[in-house]
């Protein structure tokens, strides 16, 4: 008997020692690591709207609609899975995995984002080229680079027009060796 | 669905909200960072929440999976046998929309084609913070975050 209470005493003690275990957590910030994947942010203004994304994500909550010379791209965040697949294929950088957690909402609406980007059309054919953005990008890559001068003619085309076009090129004309 | 929450804060202050958990066909996942949320760690009891064994007892249902046709029946027989007022607290991205199940002809795309729902808590799983955040968020202790981005080009 007198054992026991000993014990208990011994356990009393040791639980003072120890102190507060529990977070105090909903009334002050939780500390989340450096390499933390939280809630995706799309960074419009780098975004080209090229659709690495969509094709990455494993739960096809990313799509990708054209109508109306305007191409959208929806993200559907109630069911993200916070991969980070998206953000690894951004050529832009454009996706980044915000530090954000606490996205307890009401209504599924409120983890929806949208964004619209001009479409580029063939000024041949009138077919889809990509965005506008996309090709102010490649524009800009090439700009630097002899290829732009040769080609420049290219950028606004679609691929069946450009290899329409490429074939009669003068510089692609093939020479006969007899 | 704001209404609803209004109604669940009335009551819920008035005595303590005991959670009975119901797993729709997840993958444990978000039942294991249930558990976590109960632990002296995270202590949900703080708030007067209790896990309790049986929807009789229960005031709110913590409801994690993509609901399966399966288990549809199942899960509204507990909803029909929680006593009302009741709260239904969706847990996870499945429960959200489905997850990476939302179009699989064995789901049915998530917990608000089954039943009506108070407040989701999406993450895969949700961390134990996100679960008691989400549940102090329907008890109006702490406001809601997240919001629609939206972006259309003008040039």
């Amino acid at each position: 008997m007198f054992r026991h209470t000993i014990s208990e005493l011994k356990e009393a003690l040791v639980c003072l020692k120890a102190g507060q275990v529990t977070l105090h957590y909903p009334f002050e910030p939780s500390l989340v690591e450096d390499t933390f994947r939280g809630r995706p942010v799309l960074n419009t203004r780098k975004c080209m709207c090229c659709g690495a994304c969509a094709n990455a994500c494993p739960a096809r909550l990313i799509t990708l609609t054209d109508s109306d010379g305007i191409r959208a791209l929806h993200f559907e965040l109630g069911r993200c899975t916070y991969c980070g697949n998206c953000r690894d294929v951004c050529p832009q950088e454009a996706i980044e995995m915000s530090m954000q957690f606490e996205t307890s909402t009401a209504n599924p609406e409120d983890l929806v984002i949208h964004a619209e980007f001009y479409l580029q059309t063939c000024r041949d054919c009138g077919a889809v080229v990509g965005t506008q953005r996309e090709v102010d990008v490649v524009r800009e890559k090439l700009s630097n680079s002899p290829v732009h001068t040769n080609y420049a003619g290219y950028f606004d085309l679609c691929i069946t027009c450009r290899r329409k076009q490429a074939i009669h090129a003068p510089s692609l004309t093939l020479e006969v060796v007899p | 669905m704001s209404n609803t929450i209004d109604n669940a804060l009335n009551w819920c202050f008035k005595k303590s909200v005991w959670v009975y958990h119901v797993n729709a066909g997840g993958c444990n996942g978000c039942d294991i960072e249930i558990l976590d949320a109960l632990t002296p760690y995270y202590d949900v009891e703080r708030f007067g929440i209790k896990l309790v064994h049986t929807p009789r007892h229960a005031d709110a249902l913590l409801v994690a999976g993509p609901v399966t046709r399966q288990v549809r029946e199942r899960v509204l027989r507990i909803y029909e046998a929680t006593p009302d007022p009741k709260l239904v607290v969706g847990v996870g991205s499945c429960a959200m929309g489905g997850g990476i199940w939302h179009n699989s002809y064995a789901t049915l795309g998530g917990l608000g084609n089954v039943l009506p729902v108070a407040i989701y808590i999406p993450g895969c799983p949700p961390r134990p913070e996100a679960i008691l955040y989400g549940v102090a968020q329907a008890l109006g202790l702490v406001p809601q975050q997240v919001k629609k981005q939206e972006y259309l080009e003008v040039t």
